[in-house]
């Protein structure tokens, strides 16, 4: 019995001559939230996609809940929730019957839950659907997704076009979701405090490829940034392991660095004869960082 | 007056294509012009300056749709002057597409009796020459401006009401001047008239919509609600259906309906335009399909479905649609036929085409999984060509049966090829090759 959620490896995925996705393995098990983060262009949706079994791997294979994405049996899309960057509504429909329409398709829709959903989000399920705004369309669509319970929720931006208010209760709904243990989520967002406050793993994508995968505090201990200070008036020469990109000015410098430790902070003041203190970063300052 | 050059600019040289199309039309019409000027009765050669018209409409394709997004942008209110600017713009490309009409017709006139000089020498020959320049000019700036407007219906909204828009301005494009030529009620005050009101009742209605659509938000609110739900929805039945866009047909039988009441107004006893004109139809019916693949996306994740599944419920649903309005089609030809004393062989044959007709079309909406390439628009305007020609031989008088029989048949093999192309397509659809222009601007993140 696999009990992974999804279970990528040596993944690729290319458009044409365009290579987006290379080389990429990596596991999902229940209670994982990710955040997945990288530039436009990184391949977060199309990750996210042949997660979903919407489009087949160049090269690799993706399974989820032990099956190959591209050919999911109904069973196991019925684990499956999804929350479109671009929403998928009917727009002649009200929100009462695009909710049946799709709770329709599942024999385990929890009418209770949207019901009460639908009450704390403010969504009028009496509103056709054309008449609704961009943020409200997109409760909706979360909502959609939500109904049947679902072990593995991938939401692609889902944030993206909501207020504060309604972003600050969809986040709360998800970490009440992920707190059972049960489920794993996996959402995409350039909101870089979303992530932090939500994921408890996060991914950076770069350049087609997983550039970090681990859990918050692990990428905050890995990449810091180092004030270096000489005992002279000039810096010696040293080489740094793992530096991102460093700034010397006369007696002191700053760098930061990727994978660093103890031993090799131990091993840098003892070489180069300098003081050195680790400043840890946020999120988004890493993002930056490793995008410099 | 820079912006509206430069949107105009645009408009015919926006891709590498339409520019091609644009200097090609221009040169077209140049080299007719200049037979026209130079040599006496060479009014034949008015299919040179024909050719580069559709060359040069062609050319200007992009302006229904430029004028569409920026017209629904946000920051067409943000831009100075952006909605005057925008309106002169469409304006200006009619009259310039209108332009060669204007004056190529009357030089063909000239060139045909008699030559420029001698006409300028006559006051009378004169004045009827510019009465026709005239004439002719403002009629290709109503034509084209209604040819226009059925071009946005259909390209902006991909939905019934576009289509139901895009056919009523194409029935009235067709036959409404054809009527006006034919009985000589058509005069140069009377298009002037249409370009006035036309253009003012649009002009308005475009320059004050934002006020109008913000007023009615705060008035009306949910009044009309009700109203509209009762019109637009259908929202029972088959949840699938729904989810494909397909569980109601009678909305496409009514999108047909009131083209094909105009069509008994004008055209009652001529089967060729009905046979023509209901085969088109047809073939709208099976276009509709076309939006299957988008929608079934929403699906996948639905049911217990492989993509061969999903092709097959697709399948069956998508016909379950178009049969009725199929059979409505079916209904309309054999009625007016029977009413009309049309031939019972050019019946007979009438039907098989219109079912002909919307299978095609049906299984080229359903093979279209990867967007519009070069083969789908060869294969899609070749079977377009293959259906209007059997529909104008069909409404021939002699009718050569063997032969409309053979044809038939050629194109029911063509149906099964389609289909069996369109199911191999389903097997391995990618969704993320043919989502909605809108989600694949923002594919990349």
């Amino acid at each position: 019995m696999n009990s992974a959620s999804v279970e990528a490896s040596n993944l690729s995925k290319a458009f044409g001559q365009k290579q987006v996705l290379q080389g990429m393995s990596f596991g999902v098990s229940p209670g994982d939230v990710i955040g997945v983060l990288g530039k436009n262009g990184a391949g977060k949706t199309t990750l996210l996609e042949l997660m979903l079994g919407f489009t087949a791997p160049t090269a690799g294979a993706i399974r989820v809940f032990g099956h190959e994405s591209h050919r999911l049996p109904g069973a196991i899309k019925a684990r499956v929730g999804f929350v479109p960057q671009q929403d998928e509504l009917l727009d002649q429909l009200t929100v009462a019957d695009q909710l049946r329409v799709i709770a329709s398709f599942y024999s385990h829709w929890d009418s209770a839950l949207i019901e009460r959903l639908c009450g704390e989000w403010g969504v009028n399920v009496n509103a056709r659907i054309k008449s609704m705004s961009v943020g409200e369309r997109q409760k909706l669509s979360i909502l959609l997704a939500f109904g049947h319970k679902p072990e593995l929720l991938i939401l692609d931006e889902p944030v993206a076009s909501l207020d504060p208010i309604a972003r600050r209760q969809f986040l709360e709904q998800l970490l009440t979701i992920s707190t059972d243990g049960q489920r794993a989520i996996v959402f995409s967002s350039h909101i870089v405090s979303d992530i932090e406050r939500l994921a408890n793993r996060i991914w950076i994508l770069k350049d087609g490829k997983l550039d970090w995968q681990g859990d918050l505090d692990s990428l905050k201990e890995s990449i810091v940034r180092l004030h270096i200070r000489g005992t002279g008036a000039e810096l010696p020469q040293f080489r740094i392991p793992g530096v991102l990109n460093v700034r010397r000015d006369g007696a002191f410098a700053t760098a930061v660095v990727r994978d660093w430790t103890s031993e090799a902070q131990a091993a840098l003041e003892k070489d180069a004869a300098v003081q050195v203190e680790v400043e840890m970063l946020g999120l988004e300052e890493i993002f930056v960082e490793l995008h410099k | 007056m820079k912006a509206i050059a430069r949107l105009v600019f645009s408009y015919f040289t926006g891709t590498p294509v339409l520019r091609a199309c644009t200097i090609g039309g221009l040169a077209l019409m140049a080299i007719d012009f200049y037979f026209v000027a130079t040599q006496p009765q060479s009014g034949e050669k008015l299919w040179i300056a024909i050719l580069g018209l559709m060359f040069f409409f062609v050319g200007s394709s992009l302006m229904p749709v430029m004028f569409g997004r920026l017209a629904r942008s946000h920051s067409v209110g943000v831009l100075p002057g952006g909605r005057v600017k925008l309106l002169l713009s469409a304006f200006v490309t009619i009259l310039l597409v209108a332009l060669p009409v204007g004056v190529l017709s009357p030089a063909s006139l000239i060139a045909t009796n008699s030559s420029l000089a001698e006409v300028m020498k006559d006051p009378r020959a004169r004045d009827y020459v510019v009465g026709v320049a005239a004439l002719t000019f403002s009629s290709a700036v109503l034509f084209a401006g209604w040819m226009y407007l059925a071009m946005w219906f259909l390209t902006s909204q991909r939905n019934m009401a576009g289509l139901f828009k895009g056919l009523l301005v194409v029935m009235l494009v067709m036959f409404a001047p054809a009527r006006e030529i034919h009985e000589f009620t058509v005069s140069l005050s009377w298009n002037l008239l249409q370009i006035a009101i036309i253009w003012f009742v649009f002009g308005a209605g475009f320059l004050w919509w934002p006020r109008f659509k913000s007023a009615r938000a705060r008035h009306t609110g949910e009044r009309f609600a009700g109203l509209a739900g009762v019109l637009t929805g259908r929202t029972a039945g088959r949840e699938f259906d729904v989810m494909l866009g397909t569980a109601n047909p009678w909305l496409l039988v009514a999108a047909l309906a009131l083209p094909l009441v105009l069509m008994t107004r004008f055209v009652h006893e001529t089967p060729s335009v009905w046979v023509y004109f209901l085969t088109i139809f047809s073939a709208v019916t099976g276009a509709y399909s076309g939006q299957a693949v988008q929608r079934s996306r929403a699906l996948w994740l639905r049911g217990d479905w492989s993509r061969t599944a999903l092709f097959s419920l697709v399948e069956r649903s998508v016909w379950r649609h178009n049969a009725h309005v199929l059979g409505a089609l079916a209904l309309v030809i054999v009625g007016v036929g029977l009413d009309a004393g049309f031939p019972a062989t050019l019946l007979a044959a009438s039907v098989p085409l219109l079912v002909l007709g919307t299978i095609l079309s049906t299984y080229l909406g359903l093979m279209n999984t990867r967007g519009l390439g070069w083969l789908e628009i060869v294969v899609a305007v070749s079977v377009m060509l293959l259906l209007m020609v059997l529909a104008v031989l069909i409404a021939r008088e002699r009718l050569d049966i063997v032969g409309i029989v053979a044809m038939e048949l050629g194109l029911a093999v063509l149906a099964i090829v389609l289909r069996i192309a369109a199911h191999r397509r389903w097997k391995q659809l990618d969704w993320m090759m043919c989502r909605p222009d809108r989600a694949l601007t923002a594919r990349g993140a």
